[in-house]
């Protein structure tokens, strides 16, 4: 079998390392501003199918559809982000006779709208953030507001995570974040509707890791906590939550089991979950119908290799393992190491990379694809490496964490190392009483200026 | 010239004694803008919470180009020099490269034909969508490097021509 990669960056080398393990041949993507990228080092071959913008690159369907054809692959691993919860480009690739690596477009399309999630939710009685349809008036979102109570959201139907969103906390405040978000939804992915939801004031972000094969069987890997996040993008992630008794485990997995079957979801996903701290209730947000980042925290705890899975299931094969083969063991934490510099409000930090000096040894993991002498581009996200450690229980991973971030070296490019292990050592963290808006109350480094570079030619 | 984390402490830390409210400066290749607070830092999309998000910057200048990963002798690869007095006309997409316009018939241009910049040399297909390919030069097509119905690459360099002397 050969494999075509329509990614880039740390994924794109993941999947190589899985694709190898599998005896599997290797085609990546390349755009124009990837081509000393370590995927296309690795791989078997990289074709270069667009210019930098990902627009005219990763997200050319038919660029990417087309090199798969004619490089002889026989399926396509979209990785995360960019088309990967595209239904159109799943049907394309499977029109030309592509495997694709993760679920049906339909199940893509009933989960990427959230609004049909969320009715969808409903419907088997999964318990859902309280909420609305959709709200196509600043008085309809007045009315909501009495009703659900502030503060509340406004979220795009058509979005995913925080993108597109409002926190609403008076009447006030109505007329100028509808419009604006609005427009931001509707810049960001062409459709402008929007939603209202309760905003939960003191919650955790728990996720449940999914994977259903072609046969109809699913199972799950246990929960992820991803709370620690500023301005809706995670930072932190670790497994398991410490929030989460076994018994509120069973009752996650058993509402995000329930949710895959519904849909017949095949391949690997994630149902994601608000707990509310001051209820311990926990309700449905989204389901991501791809591999996410953050998977290799789960795979530390469990043993298995999920993006191995996916291939696997993809190619026909049942899910290696059952429900009771699967334990979670010891803990593991994982920091996204990203090319920003903090004290600036994170301001985006690309250029080469000078010093690259990852941590290693027992119980430490790092997903990466950079290296020294590196140019980190500045078209792409700021990602540059996930360090992930292991341990036998949330203290020893703490410690190896910190000890792990102490030790890498970086430098060349704006890194988070330090601002990660600030985090993890801090008291909080270690006590297990953050929530998600911890990073911006409680840990803001705020210096009080924003920046933002260019280098002049 | 790379900006530590040392430095940026220090050049923050000089700033904030001072009445700015903007700075800009500039050391080496590198121009740094800084707002101080309070002022509206301009729109920034909120992301989402799983995917690092796509952030358009300045480019930077193409700091060298090595070898390809995997010379692959059809593919015309566009950093080897190329005679003097041609010009190498490299493909605008991804695309199967077609030397005529539909099977059976002449091909657009052979070795040795005379070309404008406007005439179309060939045919770029991605997904049943052609594209016309043109000389973009004036002169004498010297060499074409791609072989009928081959996958070319964005950038891949398809022709020579030899151009005209002025």
């Amino acid at each position: 079998m050969r494999l075509f990669i329509a990614n880039r960056g740390e994924i794109a080398v993941r999947i190589v390392a899985a694709c190898r393990k599998l005896g599997i041949e290797t085609v990546v993507a390349i755009s124009d501003a990837d081509r000393h990228t370590r995927a296309a080092q690795i791989a078997d071959r990289a074709v270069c199918i667009g210019p930098a913008p990902a627009a005219e690159s990763y997200l050319k369907m038919e660029a990417i559809v087309s090199a798969a054809k004619g490089t002889g692959c026989d399926a396509v691993h979209p990785g995360y982000g960019f088309l990967a919860e595209n239904a159109k480009f799943q049907r394309l690739c499977i029109e030309n006779g592509l495997i694709f690596v993760g679920p049906s477009a339909s199940a893509m399309s009933a989960m990427g709208d959230k609004l049909a999630a969320r009715r969808i939710a409903g419907e088997i009685k999964l318990p859902v953030v309280p909420g609305s349809g959709q709200v196509d008036h600043p008085d309809k979102v007045r009315a909501l507001g009495r009703q659900i109570g502030y503060p509340f959201l406004l979220k795009a139907t058509a979005g995913g995570g925080g993108r597109g969103m409002r926190i609403v906390r008076s009447p006030d405040e109505i007329a100028g974040s509808f419009a604006s978000a609005r427009a931001e939804a509707q810049a960001a992915f062409d459709e402008p509707t929007l939603y209202v939801e309760r905003y939960i004031e003191r919650a955790r972000h728990v996720e449940i890791q999914v994977v259903g094969d072609a046969y109809g069987k699913i199972v799950h890997f246990g929960e992820r906590d991803c709370s620690i996040q500023r301005r809706h993008q995670k930072l932190i992630e670790e497994s398991p939550s410490p929030a989460v008794d076994s018994d509120l485990r069973a009752r996650m997995a058993d509402a995000a089991l329930r949710l895959a079957g519904h849909v017949g979801y095949v391949n690997a996903g994630t149902v994601e979950f608000m707990l509310d701290l001051d209820s311990m209730e926990f309700y449905f947000l989204e389901m991501n119908t791809r591999i996410q980042v953050e998977h290799p925290v789960t795979e530390m705890v469990t043993g298995i290799d999920l993006v191995a899975e996916q291939i696997r299931i993809a190619r026909g094969e049942a899910l290696s393992v059952s429900q009771d083969d699967v334990k979670l063991n010891g803990h593991a934490i994982e920091c996204r190491i990203n090319a920003e510099v903090p004290e600036l409000d994170f301001m985006p930090s690309p250029g080469k990379i000078v010093t690259w000096a990852p941590p290693s040894g027992s119980g430490i993991r790092v997903d990466t694809h950079c290296y020294p002498g590196y140019i980190v581009p500045p078209f792409y996200d700021s990602l540059l490496a996930k360090v992930i450690v292991h341990g036998p229980d949330r203290d020893s991973a703490i410690t190896r964490m910190v000890h792990a971030l102490d030790t890498f070296k970086a430098s060349g490019v704006g890194s988070t190392v330090r601002f990660n292990r600030a985090v993890v050592a801090h008291p909080d963290f270690r006590e297990g009483r953050v929530t998600t808006r911890w990073v911006e109350e409680s840990f803001s480094r705020g210096t009080g200026w924003t920046g933002r570079a260019e280098r002049q030619r | 010239m790379t900006l530590t984390h040392d430095d940026v402490r220090k050049i923050l830390a000089i700033l904030d004694e001072s009445d700015c409210e903007e700075v800009h400066l500039e050391f080496g290749d590198v121009r740094l803008h800084l707002h101080r607070h309070g002022g509206e830092p301009g729109l920034r999309g909120a992301r989402g919470a799983d995917e690092p998000a796509a952030r358009p910057s300045p480019e930077l200048a193409d700091e060298g180009r090595g070898a390809p990963t995997q010379p692959d002798p059809a593919r015309g690869d566009r950093t080897e020099p190329i005679p003097e007095g041609t010009v190498g006309i490299t493909a605008p997409m991804l695309g199967i490269f077609y030397r005529s316009p539909s099977p059976g018939e002449k091909p657009f241009v052979e070795v040795g034909d005379k070309v404008t910049p406007d005439d179309t040399v060939c045919l770029l297909e991605v997904m049943k969508l052609f594209n016309s390919v043109k000389a973009g030069a004036a002169g004498m097509v010297e060499e074409i490097l791609v072989e009928n119905g081959a996958l070319v690459e964005y950038g891949q360099r398809l022709m020579l021509i030899r151009r005209d002397s002025a």
